[in-house]
């Protein structure tokens, strides 16, 4: 019987550093330094931030902690550079060309943006949900089975790993009898839940949610947002939200983004303020959080 | 987790906030009980415990509050959650009112020091007691359950003590006139009888309350419509 979140058998559960720099920051890689973490440390340390697509500078100024076991929210007004912050803790903007990072995101305590990182396996530990929920052209089985069988799982344990991913994910049940069907068959809100368990099939420390619940009618998005909770247990959220209230229900701490216009008319997203969700949305510290929480300023 | 559930810890934070508010008003209820005795004996010591002990229920009241408060800003609350919220609200304030009343009695009692309770003021003091922790035993009964019928019973009770908060009135008025009492230990007494019937008073508005809770309707309604029909009566005239 596998355990979901041991380390998948058959794949080393070392660095995701390709060559270590230094016995510290080996010692950093292995599944070992997260456990002797304790929770709320921070998972990710980002300091002095900016992003940059060619010369146009998207976000400037982010320092932030993103603390283990909790929900993280990013709000603010479109084009603040919420997603594109986002897409900087799995290093998905590596993908776009001309993107570029400047300051420092550490992992574990580790620069992520060292050249020496594996980005690939850096995308298997922080995970990623989208907006529109993306299974592949295959069966709701194959969906889940796809990641661990590339890294390497036993086909003996494939069914386990499906049975437990769909389990946490809050789909089991509604699928156990269909494994074999396709999961375009799955209504939207279904889909989402199944790209969930997809993203912990191949247990991340991390699961990233670019605005998981647009798409979804009120009733799915509940159930995203219970799930949510749950997955806390386990795994590190980070969520980007154009839905404040949604924030407000389910993150532990929220980060409030702007944007500025610069002389040359350019916008550039930054963080205004960080803190507990509570604190937030009953005594924001930053007058610009206030006029956007309560609607005054959009 | 069931598919059907959502927003369970919501909901969960909800019920913890009923069984805060019911533990708040045990703790009223024993204070009357408390304060009653330290009244008969004329006990400083016991009456100074218990208006430190009011120091714990301010704590509770401010954190009931603080509760309600975040749950207002965090989880958008309609229909019966922002009922049983704003509620609960109320309900910190009658109670810790309550509370402050049982601790008035409380700060009385040195001011009455040397008076000798003849056996009717004894005997109506004792019977107030009764019937304030009654009457606030069944409108926390009545808010937990979420029992409309119950809070609606409440009115007739208090009628009782009010009734009884009289006959103290004459009680020492006649004690007075009869000089068992000076006039400063009459009307401390007097003040004392009054702060029982304001128990009372709170009680039936936590009834209130609970029937706003369960139906959406409050007392003021009634008059408030008599008050539309004249509006509207004079701008038609």
């Amino acid at each position: 019987m596998v355990n979901v979140n041991e380390p998948i058998a058959g794949r080393r559960a070392e660095s995701f550093v390709s060559v270590p720099i230094s016995d510290d920051v080996a010692a950093m890689n292995t599944e070992h330094a997260t456990d002797q973490q304790s929770p709320h440390d921070a998972v990710f340390a980002v300091e002095d931030l900016e992003v940059y697509y060619g010369e146009f500078r998207a976000l400037k100024d982010v320092s932030l902690d993103i603390n283990m076991h909790e929900v993280t929210a990013f709000i603010g007004p479109s084009g603040c550079g919420k997603s594109t912050f986002l897409r900087c803790f799995n290093r998905m903007n590596d993908l776009i060309e001309g993107a570029r990072v400047e300051g420092r995101i550490d992992y574990h305590g580790v620069d992520l943006y060292d050249e020496r990182v594996d980005p690939v396996e850096v995308r298997r530990r922080v995970g990623m949900v989208f907006q529109k929920p993306n299974p592949f052209p295959k069966s709701i089985y194959d969906n889940i089975a796809y990641g661990p069988k590339l890294a390497g799982a036993k086909k003996g344990d494939l069914d386990d790993i499906v049975e437990r991913s769909l389990q946490r994910a809050a789909l089991w049940d509604e699928v156990k009898d269909r494994l074999k069907s396709s999961a375009y068959g799955l209504s939207g809100g279904q889909q989402q839940r199944l790209c969930i368990a997809r993203a912990i099939a191949v247990q991340p420390d991390v699961v990233l949610m670019d605005e998981p619940c647009s798409a979804l009618d009120p009733i799915a998005t509940g159930r995203i947002e219970e799930l949510i909770g749950e997955l806390t247990s386990d795994y590190t959220i980070v969520i980007v939200t154009h839905n404040m209230q949604q924030a407000a229900r389910v993150s532990d701490r929220t980060a409030f983004f702007s944007v500025q216009l610069n002389d040359e008319g350019m916008r550039t997203g930054e963080l205004i303020e960080v803190g507990e969700t509570r604190a937030i949305f009953t005594n924001p510290a930053d007058s610009r959080t206030e006029a956007y929480i309560t609607g005054k300023v959009g | 987790m069931s598919n059907d559930e959502t927003r369970t810890q919501f909901q969960t934070l909800l019920e913890q906030l009923r069984t805060d508010l019911v533990h708040m008003g045990a703790m009223v209820i024993e204070g009357i009980s408390a304060v009653t005795e330290a009244l008969l004996a004329v006990d400083v010591a016991a009456s100074d415990q218990i208006v430190t002990a009011d120091d714990e229920l301010d704590l509770l009241s401010l954190e009931a509050e603080e509760m309600c408060i975040e749950m207002l800003a965090l989880q958008q609350p309609v229909a019966i959650d922002l009922r049983t919220i704003v509620t609960d609200l109320k309900m910190v304030a009658e109670i810790e009112r309550s509370g402050d009343l049982v601790t008035n009695i409380a700060k009385a009692i040195p001011r009455i020091q040397g008076v000798e309770l003849e056996p009717r003021l004894r005997g109506l003091i004792d019977r107030m007691r009764e019937q304030a922790v009654k009457l606030f035993g069944l409108a926390i009964d009545a808010y937990s359950e979420g029992d409309a019928g119950l809070a609606s019973a409440l009115g007739d009770l208090d009628d009782r003590l009010d009734d009884l908060h009289n006959d103290f009135i004459d009680t020492v008025f006649s004690s007075r006139t009869d000089r068992l009492l000076t006039t400063q230990q009459a009307v401390q007494l007097a003040v004392i009888g009054r702060f029982y019937e304001r128990i009372g008073d709170h009680a039936v508005n936590i009834g209130e309350r609970v029937q706003y809770l369960v139906t959406g309707e409050l007392p003021e309604h009634a008059g408030a419509q008599r008050a539309r029909a004249r509006r509207e009566a004079e701008s038609a005239g």
